[in-house]
């Protein structure tokens, strides 16, 4: 987590995280479940990590999904 | 010779269970087992160990160098040399590998240090301190497997990020998936790797869920090696 290469998508819930996980895999943005780093908090302890890069596309992929988000926080 | 057959699948776990009965097999269709010889510059005591299967060549390499000596262990496969090489090593010898047609021979010998006692050391151990992960399941925790597939991709995550490294990590059983090809935790074990953890995968677990040639990362063990492993450990963390 160096360099300010990614992003991290918070969710409220592990249910949540998995399911965004599999949206974005389907859509061909690279992520990666990980612990919330220790400087952010959030309702829940894991979030999706993913380059920065992508971070526009798995915005439109969550709204168009209509999956409810915590925020994009970039790490 | 026809030695020159690999066996893969020589860590099967009924082959590791009737380790202590199989002796004598191996023993009768090797002609020189245990000879002496002169090759590469000292006496060395050789143990033909090709077509035996695992955890053979180990047992026979160990029991070789604890009567004392420089020893040549001949194996005909990538595994045996691997699980050779790292129990001498271990154990304090250094091992030369020199690739025949024949076979594979792994010369093991005391390194030349002053200091050091010329006879074999007492026992296979690796110095007190080691910090070894021992990882049984393939989830983390009980009660929700889903939730326990998580928590072990972040918990294999963190451990790139915090301190202190473990020395050796050990998959075994259920364990043994998040070495293998397709594993969510396999990028995070290869960068653990590069930083010099060590990644043992017991080698019938593999084999028990056909996994064989999937590993990806680290080496197949054997349970000798991993018993070794555990109880000359400075400390074990049992997820």
């Amino acid at each position: 987590m160096s360099g300010g290469e990614y992003a991290v998508i918070l969710v409220h819930s592990t249910s949540h995280a998995m399911h965004l996980e599999k949206l974005l895999g389907r859509r061909g943005i690279p992520c990666k479940m990980i612990p919330v780093p220790r400087q952010i908090s959030s309702d829940c302890g894991v979030c999706i990590r993913i380059p920065r890069v992508h971070a526009g596309a798995a915005r439109e992929t969550v709204e168009t999904a209509g999956i409810e988000i915590q925020k994009i926080v970039d790490v | 010779m026809g030695h020159g057959r690999s066996e893969p699948q020589s860590c099967r776990a009924t082959e590791l269970q009737g380790a202590g009965g199989r002796d004598g097999t191996g023993r009768g269709a090797r002609g020189k087992e245990d000879g002496a010889s002169g090759d590469g510059g000292g006496m060395s005591t050789i143990v033909d160990a090709r077509g035996l299967a695992c955890p053979q060549p180990v047992i026979r390499t160990r029991k070789a160098l604890q009567a004392g000596g420089a020893v040549t262990t001949i194996v005909d496969s990538e595994i045996s040399r691997q699980n050779v090489t790292r129990m001498a090593e271990k154990a304090g010898y250094r091992v030369l590998v020199e690739r025949r047609e024949d076979g594979i021979y792994l010369d093991i010998r005391q390194p030349e240090t002053p200091g050091l006692p010329s006879g074999a050391p007492a026992a296979v151990a690796p110095a007190g301190g080691t910090l070894v992960l021992l990882v049984s399941s393939e989830t983390m925790g009980r009660g929700d497997e889903p939730l326990g597939g998580i928590l072990i991709r972040g918990f294999f995550h963190a451990l790139g990020e915090v301190q202190p490294l473990p020395d050796i990590i050990i998959f075994l059983n259920s364990g043994v998936k998040l070495a293998a090809a397709g594993s969510p935790v396999l990028d995070d074990l290869r960068a653990l790797a590069e930083r010099g953890v060590a990644i043992l995968s017991c080698g019938t677990c593999l084999g028990h869920f056909g996994l064989k040639e999937q590993c990806a990362v680290g080496e197949i063990s054997n349970m000798y090696a991993i018993a070794e492993t555990l109880l000359g450990a400075g400390k074990v963390v049992n997820l």
